[in-house]
């Protein structure tokens, strides 16, 4: 056959020997294997050596910027050097970068997936001096609610541990700051499931959110204390909240009003201590809704709180309490807050 | 504490698309869940509000998801998301600049799905996208914006017009276009316009005033796209319309088939349903009456305005900055407004004169405007100098062929808009190139003088008339139209309904066995007549629906031959004037009672919409005579008027006998013209290889013999070797299973 044929005359010029031709080269073997190469080489005309290792300073930055990296071993590794370089240095120095420069690489951690992340950021805000937090609770706060909400319950939770750091340092900032009332209070009762009453009607405590929950119980009663503690900040009878500084203010008061008129309105005249005095007047802002507005004084909130809140809150704790156990406790404390602060109610 | 149970859903992963999923199946259990991702989005706009620009990725979930999501599921809770749209027009609006890509067109899309949702209206939703449209730098939110804004107007016009929102956005491209003129901001709205007018979406006289506008304004792209419109907008409406109803031609018996046989299932089931209902759709419309829609050259307020408007700003003036294409353009329009509604702008003339010569570029389109622009109220001293230029500078036995037909071609287009542009030297002269032995100017000459020997026979010599105008000049029945002078109303086709009426009139009295000629009781007629008012009660003329009989040539013959006999319609208008009056009149005399016939159908009757049906029919019927062989006078009548008055002039037409007299071709020229029409083989192949080829592309499968024919012949040798050695018995049971098979179709057989 004819295919036969051509298969055959294939093999034989398999091993037809190769004619040399003059003038030619010799031609290549077929199992020939190029062995030649090429290199190249990257020079580098200056390198940058030091001898001396780079200053904090600059490695401080330099982990502030690793703080947005892609693998989050990373952005915990840098975490953590930046928490020892902070509670590391010398007493009464200044830090490194000023606080508004660092949080807002911070802040978006709040809302991290990786669990590691969010407590080494704990730690790192705790180290963080007071005094200096005070006056950015306003750029905290949308971060902590975003956290309080959030689809997955452990951010939820390391959101409402931050919350309880926050309202520690600076409670009065707080729940004074534009939304930082209101909104506030929304997150916590989402969080709780006490919204409506239908709701906090049907569930036990801890009505079952959608999607995965942490820990059980636990965060419950976490969520407990934080909305306890942010209560007392809120509305708590001016008696035993802030201590030091109304009383100090009312001492003052005493003394001025002892003196004549011109005299005994001098405190309003002086220079004032918060670093945004007139920010209620809202002046470069977006225009705010009720659910934003700046609640400054303890009667506004205390208005506004029995207004709409005191009822679903009161329910809720009833609710919690009845659960017992650690979670009753952990309610009780809650409870005793609002029942001072109902016993006070709008002020004097 | 009793241990609680985990629900199923607690123990998957938390995503929003799942919740999403769980939220649309039961809206009321889940209302917390979304209060919280309601808050956890208000959160993260504040986020976003504080620092638009650097919208950095927060975390796992992104404000991007959550927008889409709170769309999403909008509908479940209006009353959470009563502010969600103005937010995210807020949103867009403020910030389109510097917004993230992604997240734009995300917002973008998210209005549009609360629109679809009913959560936005329209007005609104146009009044945000719009301004960003025309002032955005970005190419692909501008494509966006345009595709979306474009559908949005159809869809809140698709059930019916929405007049408010249609009234609302022709303003705001009105007052785009009028507001700056110079700027090419304006090309919004032609764009959108067009697109809408093509749609037949718009079909008013503000979509064409706001496209005049822009042919008035002083951006050249804009100028261009409004004239584009003017002159093309209408045609390319239809050419849709075509489309649209020539495509998915659904074959609904192929469907009902391939769902026997298919595996059934509910979407198929759907799909079905579907198709059905769009053939009924179709269906319903076909019988609808066509939408009259007006040509935008109809629609124009002011046409004199307008045409005078663009004539001095773009093309007189020196100001202006278009290009010879561009100009060319706005001239054909302004020509085809003179044309159409018979305009009068006297410098347009002379503005032609420095274009026609030979040497200027596309002088062919200039030929064609200048003859559209000549109507028969154009004074004839205007067009006398340029009939007269164009004769010197292209018809001599000098120039090329191509040009002689051309002028020769122009000059018969314009003389037949307006026969008294010519004069009578002239036009002897120019009938001598019939005798040229090119053929396309031979063709043009020959058309010029079958044109004068119509309307102006006494301008030609006496041995160029030919027989029917002689005698047409001799009996006084021919004149030449003076200037302004017009042909009185009438309703086209009458004098065929009158004719027909008389022969039903004739048979039905023959049938009740009176004499055909006397006079009958009107009375009864006209009862019978009203009687068959509608169309649809009307058995006789429903019946013949759809077909139009054509006669033959000798029918027509017949008819005539009778006409001349008997003259029944002529003698019932004379019997009312007097009975004894002899048969042989004068010639003039019954020409006078033709007319007279005419006028008094439509003056003495009303005619009813059985009869406006029937005229339509008889109609038809004349026009399709008119094109069947024989009668060539009537054909060429009838091309002369074929030309429906909106059809535009084009070069081509002007230049069209220049292809006669340009030689002989090359041979390239007529392989290809020999290719023209056949099909297209681009390899040799046999008809069999060919049908198999058609056969596979349909995605048929081979025929049983085809198979058994591609068998390898190496399985087929067991059977055939067996074959020969059969007994008697068994080659008779392998028979009869055969037929058996045969019968019931195969081996799986036909049913079950």
């Amino acid at each position: 056959m004819g295919s036969s044929q051509k298969k055959k005359k294939e093999k034989q010029k398999d091993f037809q020997k190769a004619k040399l031709k003059v003038g030619k080269a010799k031609p290549k073997p077929d199992n020939f294997t190029d062995t030649s190469f090429r290199s190249k080489a990257i020079v580098l005309s200056q390198q940058s050596l030091n001898t001396a290792a780079p200053s904090t300073n600059t490695q401080f930055s330099h982990h502030l910027s690793l703080l947005s990296s892609k693998s989050d071993v990373q952005r915990k590794e840098s975490l953590a050097h930046l928490t020892t370089s902070i509670a590391s240095r010398p007493v009464n120095s200044p830090l490194p970068q000023p606080v508004s420069a660092i949080l807002p690489s911070l802040l978006p951690l709040i809302l991290d997936a990786s669990n590691g992340v969010r407590t080494q950021l704990l730690k790192l805000l705790r180290t963080l001096p007071p005094s200096d937090i005070e006056d950015h609770v306003s750029q905290l706060l949308p971060y902590i609610r975003a956290g309080m909400t959030h689809l997955a319950a452990d951010i939820r939770v390391s959101a409402v541990e931050t919350l309880s750091w926050l309202v520690d340092v600076a409670g009065a900032e707080v729940v004074s700051c534009a939304g930082g009332w209101i909104k506030t209070i929304n997150c916590f009762l989402s969080i709780l499931g006490w919204h409506t009453e239908e709701s906090s009607k049907w569930s036990s405590v801890g009505r079952s959110t959608f999607g995965k929950s942490g820990t059980q119980g636990k965060p419950m009663i976490k969520v407990l204390q934080t909305l306890g503690e942010f209560l007392e900040a809120g509305i708590g009878s001016p008696q035993d909240i802030s201590m030091e500084t109304d009383s100090t203010q009312e001492e003052t008061a005493d003394i001025f009003s002892a003196w004549q008129f011109p005299i005994c309105h001098s405190a309003h005249h002086m220079i004032p201590t918060a670093s945004a005095p007139y920010a209620y007047l809202n002046l470069f802002g977006q225009p705010r809704d009720e659910d934003g507005e700046m609640y400054e004084t303890r009667e506004d909130r205390y208005r506004v709180f029995s207004n709409r809140f005191m009822k679903a809150v009161q329910l809720g704790l009833e609710n919690a309490r009845k659960e017992g156990g650690e979670l009753g406790r952990a309610s009780a404390g809650a409870t005793k807050v609002l029942k001072e602060a109902s016993a006070y109610g709008v002020g004097p | 504490m009793v241990k609680r149970k985990l629900g199923a859903l607690e123990k998957v992963e938390a995503d929003l698309p799942n919740l999403q999923h769980k939220i649309r199946r039961d809206p009321k259990s889940y209302v917390e869940d979304f209060r919280a991702q309601h808050f956890q989005y208000e959160s993260h706009r504040e986020i976003f509000m504080a620092a638009p620009s650097s919208a950095t990725d927060t975390g796992i979930i992104s404000l991007r998801d959550l927008i889409d999501f709170i769309a999403h599921v909008a509908e479940c809770y209006p009353e959470i998301v009563k502010e969600f749209p103005q937010q995210l027009i807020d949103m867009l609006t403020q910030h389109h600049l510097v917004l993230e890509s992604e997240l734009r067109e995300k917002i973008v899309g998210s209005l549009m799905l609360l629109r679809k949702k009913d959560l936005l209206d329209s007005a609104t939703l146009l009044q945000t996208l719009f301004p960003i449209l025309i002032s955005t730098p970005s190419k692909t939110l501008r494509a966006l914006l345009f595709q979306k804004i474009l559908s949005d107007l159809r869809s809140s016009n698709s059930k019916a017009t929405n007049h408010k929102l249609n009234r609302t956005m022709q303003t705001v491209l009105f007052n785009l276009v009028t507001s700056d003129r110079t700027s090419s901001k304006g090309l919004w709205a032609v764009k959108l316009t067009r697109e809408l007018w093509k749609r037949q979406i718009w079909t008013e006289a503000k979509a064409v005033e706001v496209m005049k506008e822009a042919s008035l304004s002083e951006n050249e792209k804009v100028i261009v796209g409004g004239v584009r419109f003017f002159l093309g907008g209408d045609q390319e409406r239809q050419d849709a319309e075509d489309e649209s109803s020539d495509e998915e031609a659904i074959d609904v018996a192929r469907i009902r088939h391939v769902v026997g046989i298919n595996k059934k299932t509910k979407k198929k089931s759907r799909a079905v349903e579907k198709a059905l209902a769009t053939v009924k759709r179709k269906e319903r419309k076909k019988h609808n009456p066509a939408p009259l829609n007006f040509s935008a050259l109809h629609l124009l307020h002011d046409p004199q305005g307008f045409a005078d408007a663009l004539f001095s700003k773009h093309l007189q003036s020196s100001k202006s900055k278009l290009n010879l294409e561009q100009k060319l353009l706005v001239l054909q329009l302004v020509s085809r407004l003179v044309g159409l509604h018979k305009l009068h702008i006297m410098s347009l003339y002379s503005y032609f004169q420095k274009y026609l010569t030979p040497r200027q570029p596309s002088v062919t389109s200039f030929l064609a405007s200048l003859a559209q622009a000549s109507h028969d109220l154009v004074p004839p001293d205007v067009l006398e100098p340029l009939v007269q230029k164009i004769a010197n500078e292209f018809v001599s036995e000098a120039s090329a062929a191509e040009v002689a037909s051309a002028g020769l071609n122009a000059i018969r287009e314009i003389c037949v808009r307006q026969p008294l542009a010519m004069n009578e030297t002239l036009l002897q002269d120019l009938v001598m190139y019939k005798k040229s032995k090119d053929k396309g100017v031979m063709m043009a000459a020959k058309g010029l003088l079958s044109l004068y020997r119509d309307v102006g026979a006494e301008m030609l010599k006496r041995r160029d008339r030919g027989k029917e105008a002689s005698m047409g000049l001799r009996s006084g029945e021919q004149k030449a139209k003076r200037f302004g002078e017009q042909e009185a109303g009438e309703i086209e086709g009458l004098e065929l309904l009158e004719k027909w009426k008389e022969e039903e009139r004739r048979k039905r009295r023959l049938e009740k066995g009176l004499a055909s000629d006397a006079e009958d009781d009107e009375e009864e007629d006209e009862e019978a007549d009203w009687n068959a008012w509608n169309v649809e009660d009307d058995e006789d003329s429903d019946d013949s629906g759809g077909w139009i009989d054509v006669q033959s040539e000798g029918e027509i013959e017949l008819s005539d031959s009778e006409d001349e006999g008997g003259k029944p319609p002529a003698k019932k208008a004379k019997q009312g004037d007097s009975d004894e009056k002899q048969q042989q009149g004068d010639e003039e005399e019954d020409a006078q009672a033709q007319e007279k016939k005419l006028s008094t159908l439509a003056t003495t009757r009303i005619l009813t919409p059985a009869d406006l049906a029937k005229l339509a029919e008889l109609r038809a019927e004349a026009s399709v005579n008119a094109l069947l062989p024989g009668s060539k006078t009537r054909r060429t009548a009838q091309s002369n008027s074929a030309r429906h008055i909106d059809d535009p002039l084009t070069a081509a037409e002007i230049e069209g006998l220049a292809s006669l007299s340009a030689g002989k071709a090359t041979r390239e020229e007529r392989i290809a013209h020999a290719k023209e029409g056949k099909l297209d083989r681009s390899d040799h192949k046999s008809t069999t290889a060919r049908r198999k080829l058609k056969k596979e592309s349909e995605g048929k499968s081979t025929t049983n013999k085809e198979k058994a024919r591609r068998k390898n012949f190496l399985m087929t040798l067991g059977k055939a070797k067996s074959k020969g050695k059969r007994s008697l018995v068994e080659t008779r049971a392998v028979l009869k299973a055969h037929q058996e098979r045969q019968k019931r179709g195969g081996k799986r057989g036909n049913k079950g």
